[in-house]
């Protein structure tokens, strides 16, 4: 597993006991709770603290519930899609061994959006509501047939899934910008989505997903004492009852269920699923249990402060989470290369 | 490019033994003699006299095209009428501009992957393409009327490149770092672009994304000698590299035995296709996946174990032309930007190169 830690930190597999990951632990509930509260209180017209307390207890004027309460659905959605996307990429980098596997790598992003794309030019699909059905179905149907072209021709490996998604989304971006580009009306839906935004949508998103969501969960969670075991490589876990093939593609499911979801509800997001596990690896170390349980906090509290510094940002307008994330993402990517061993 | 992903894995080689019989020497002169294997001689005739039928098949079909019979004495300079308006100004500098861009794109890739050892690499791994259409994108929203799309995009690609090279702390040495710093300013860029696809109104956002995708809609003769000059000026400093790189595909360590700096020939080699990509993305915007095919088709015509520079050359220019001519003549779109037609095929090939790695024994 010493891939994992190829960016970045040293030597990631450290001991650390169970003090320690109690305060990590206390540490990053805090912080997301500190980045929910943000999430309410931020916005074009901002509030403070108290004015959400209040709100939250029943008491203020209708006005001020009217504006707090308008900002419960895009951090309810923040909260999920951060989670999505975090656990999503922690199954993907362990299962794949590559330090930068992402969710958009198993062709969810583009799946989606042709999906997206089809359902608006063919179908006449419009509105909001219809299209987190077609990008679930999207992206879901791509994530399949990306693990059916990654384990074509026998034998299988991680770095084929990835050339697949990469092969898929090409030819998937060629047939998106072809239809977007013929049909202005397409292309309007399109670009609005494809830039990734919490912002209007609502809690019919949020529910939409979260059934697809809760299922990655779960998944990922049960697989965690088995990936443990694989870290230690194949052949040992085959040796301890555990059937390799069949965990990874457990694992990629997890992973596409989960980022199908976080992808549907609020439009592709780059690196949250890449920066965040290799984050939680250097806080808790390989133990997959552990991994799972700190994404899940550390996921959200990133995506919805990038979400709230949008907000802030250009206020009154607001900059989409989307261009946050790949802002705020892509220069520690580049921080982090300098520190990479070796010819990589 | 997500395939930029797979920096720990071992390059996919398909590499055949190369074939010492069928090879002879070049003479020019007492002093220059190039060993040229007659396959790859074969290869290269075959492909120029498909590119010349690409050619005329660009100048003629359709309904305003040039009667092939006419063909010889407007390229004369006799053309008169709406001839000499379809050759002057609509498609012959249209053509020569395609030309020397997919020779660019195609022999680029070839320089960057016989550096990077890798199959899959080419300037729009490393974010080249992405830099590029986010500089024409900031280029239409914040200076409209001051900066050209083009200068935006040929400004967008050197930074990006600036932005890689001094973020890997080793230049364009090491290809690890290459690929890894490229998806980073690759998704910044992106972030960038789909802000400004967004933020415009629609007439200006789908213009914008023909251009992005790379086109060659509407070009003039000052593109055609912009992308000339510059191919013309890589040509010879390509050549010059050609024995090093050769030198250098069999390993570092064995190639510094025989005196060779591969550091240095790395340096030159990327930086020389970084030039090209950015000259062509200047003229054509960024055209997906020529850079990655030509080198790999040119591997297979001549079977040699690296990428083929003159091949990948030539290769480059036919691709390119093909997918312009498709472009025009394809009834079933109106005026999509070439750029879509190589991403597509482009996608469809590099998925056969796949599977077809996959179906041998160990690979």
């Amino acid at each position: 597993m010493t891939t994992l830690s190829r960016i970045g930190q040293g030597p990631a597999v450290v001991r650390r006991g169970p003090a320690r990951h109690f305060a990590a632990a206390a540490l990053c509930l805090l912080l997301l709770a500190l980045a929910l509260l943000a999430s309410v209180m931020f916005g074009s017209k901002p509030t403070s603290a108290s004015d959400v307390l209040r709100v939250v207890t029943g008491d203020g004027d209708g006005y001020l519930r009217t504006v707090v309460e308008s900002r419960y659905p895009r951090t309810a959605l923040g909260l999920l899609a951060g989670l999505c996307l975090g656990v999503a990429g922690t199954l993907m980098q362990g299962i794949t061994r590559n330090p930068l596997a992402e969710p958009g790598l198993l062709g969810i992003n583009a799946g989606a959006s042709a999906a997206i794309v089809a359902a608006t030019a063919f179908l006449g699909a419009s509105g909001q509501r219809e299209n987190i059905w077609w990008a679930l179905a999207g992206a879901l149907a791509t994530g399949v047939v990306v693990h059916l072209i990654g384990t074509a021709g026998g034998g299988s490996g991680p770095v084929r899934l990835v050339l697949a998604g990469a092969v898929l989304s090409a030819v998937l971006a060629a047939f998106i910008q072809a239809v977007a580009l013929s049909r202005p009306q397409v292309f309007d839906t399109y670009r609005y989505w494809v830039v990734g935004s919490l912002g209007g949508r609502g809690f019919d998103a949020f529910w939409a997903v979260l059934p697809f969501a809760a299922v990655g969960f779960v998944l990922a969670v049960l697989l965690a004492p088995a990936l443990n075991a694989m870290a230690m490589g194949d052949d040992k876990a085959a040796s301890l009852g555990i059937s390799p093939a069949r965990v990874k593609g457990a694992g990629l499911l997890a992973a596409t269920l989960l980022s199908a979801a976080a992808t549907a509800a609020v439009g592709p997001i780059a690196f949250v699923g890449l920066a965040v596990p290799h984050l939680v690896r250097v806080l808790v170390g390989a133990d997959f249990r552990l991994q799972i349980l700190f994404t899940s906090l550390v996921g959200p509290t990133l995506l919805l402060f990038a979400d709230v510094i949008g907000r802030v940002l250009l206020r009154p307008q607001e900059l989409m989470v989307g261009v946050v994330t790949a802002f705020v993402g892509a220069p520690a990517l580049l921080f982090a290369v300098r520190r990479m061993r070796g010819a990589a | 490019m997500k395939t930029a992903e797979r920096i720990d894995t071992p390059a996919v080689t398909t590499s055949r033994p190369g074939r010492p019989a069928g090879r002879s020497l070049l003479r020019i002169g007492p002093w220059i003699a190039i060993p040229v294997r007659r396959t790859t001689v074969i290869a290269a005739v075959v492909t120029l006299l498909l590119l010349l039928g690409a050619a005329v098949a660009t100048l003629s079909l359709g309904r305003l095209g040039i009667d092939p019979a006419d063909l010889p004495s407007a390229l004369m300079g006799e053309a008169t009428g709406k001839n000499a308006f379809v050759l002057n100004r609509l498609r012959g500098p249209r053509l020569v501009v395609a030309i020397a861009t997919g020779a660019a794109f195609g022999l680029s890739g070839a320089l960057f992957q016989s550096v990077t050892r890798n199959p899959l690499g080419s300037p729009d791994v490393i974010g080249l393409g992405a830099g590029s259409g986010a500089g024409a994108a900031a280029a239409a929203l914040f200076f409209p009327d001051l900066v050209p799309v083009p200068v935006g995009a040929l400004l967008g690609a050197v930074i990006a490149m600036a932005v890689v090279y001094f973020s890997t702390g080793t230049g364009f040495r090491n290809p690890g770092r290459l690929v890894v710093s490229g998806i980073g300013v690759a998704a910044m860029s992106t972030a960038l672009t789909q802000y400004v696809v967004y933020a415009v109104e629609r007439d200006k956002a789908s213009a914008l994304t023909a251009y992005i995708n790379g086109s060659l809609a509407a070009r003039s003769w000052d593109d055609a000698t912009t992308i000339w000059v510059v191919l013309l000026v890589c040509l010879p400093l390509a050549a010059l590299l050609a024995r090093p790189l050769s030198i250098g595909e069999m390993g570092d360590e064995l190639s510094t035995g025989l005196g060779a700096r591969p550091a240095r020939t790395a340096t030159a080699a990327v930086t020389l296709s970084i030039v090209l990509s950015a000259g062509a993305v200047s003229v054509a915007g960024p055209i997906a996946f020529v850079s990655l095919t030509a080198p790999q088709i040119a591997k297979r015509v001549t079977r040699s174990g690296g990428p083929h520079l003159v091949m990948s050359t030539l290769l480059g220019a036919l691709l390119l032309v093909l997918a312009d001519l498709t472009a025009q003549q394809l009834p079933l779109f109106d005026n999509l930007p070439v750029g879509l037609y190589t991403m597509a095929v482009g996608g469809a090939y590099l998925g056969y190169l796949l599977l077809r790695e996959w179906k041998r024994p160990a690979a």
